[in-house]
């Protein structure tokens, strides 16, 4: 099960699991993004390299136009994931 | 657990759910979890991705073993493909030569403990182990 959408803050908010069956949904929501972005993943149990495209695409669109996305609430073991595919040194990211 | 899936990723969702039931059977360390998931989903979607001259199902099989689990996953009647040869990705680079390809295997080989390969009568089967750390 996954979920994306917008909180009460006007952070993204992820939440389940964001695998090759749900990137699709993911990039079709972050495609609509044209602004600097917090993704809140309090919410988010695991990401496969297919959700790390996502995030990925989005980023380089957004960081074209100086903007990107900063990744918050990040759990300890998505955040092994991005330590181990480079994207601490890509991402803002901050780790609950 | 050995278990035929269709070659379509909305199988992932299913191959979760009985991976979960095996480890809660045989009492396996859910500290592996996320790893094992990972590493099947990558190995799975790169078959069906990549391996598209043949419609057969793939076989994923998993069993417990010393401090861990080993999971194997065969592709039959496909071409040779060794993943443990997959290129290596430069995560140093800035974000303007980063891209999303080749980062699922190179998760795979990053967190196994073991992976190994075998090709013979165009079965392409691929087997890998995750082991608690030592204290």
């Amino acid at each position: 099960m996954f979920e994306i959408g917008f909180n009460d803050k006007g952070d993204v908010a992820v939440s389940g699991r964001l695998d090759a069956a749900q990137a699709a949904r993911a990039q079709d929501f972050l495609d609509k993004v044209s602004e600097r972005c917090v993704i809140d993943m309090a919410e988010l149990e695991y990401i496969s390299s297919a959700g790390l495209g996502v995030l990925l695409r989005t980023h380089k669109r957004l960081m074209s136009g100086e903007a990107g996305l900063e990744l918050i609430n990040v759990n300890k073991h998505i955040a092994d994931i991005f330590r181990y595919s480079g994207f601490d040194k890509l991402f803002d990211i901050t780790v609950i | 657990m050995r278990k035929r899936y269709s070659r379509n990723f909305d199988q992932i969702q299913e191959i979760v759910r009985d991976t979960g039931q095996f480890f809660e059977q045989e009492h396996i360390d859910e500290s592996l979890r996320m790893k094992v998931d990972l590493s099947v989903e990558e190995l799975f979607v790169n078959m069906v991705s990549y391996n598209t001259e043949t419609d057969q199902d793939i076989l994923i099989e998993m069993q417990p073993i010393d401090h861990g689990i080993e999971v194997s996953l065969t592709d039959f009647d496909v071409e040779r493909f060794d993943p443990t040869l997959a290129a290596d990705v430069d995560i140093d680079a800035p974000l303007s030569d980063r891209s999303p390809g080749g980062l699922g295997l190179y998760l795979v080989l990053k967190m196994a403990d073991s992976i190994h390969y075998q090709y013979h009568d165009r079965k392409s089967k691929i087997t890998f182990t995750n082991r608690v750390a030592a204290e």
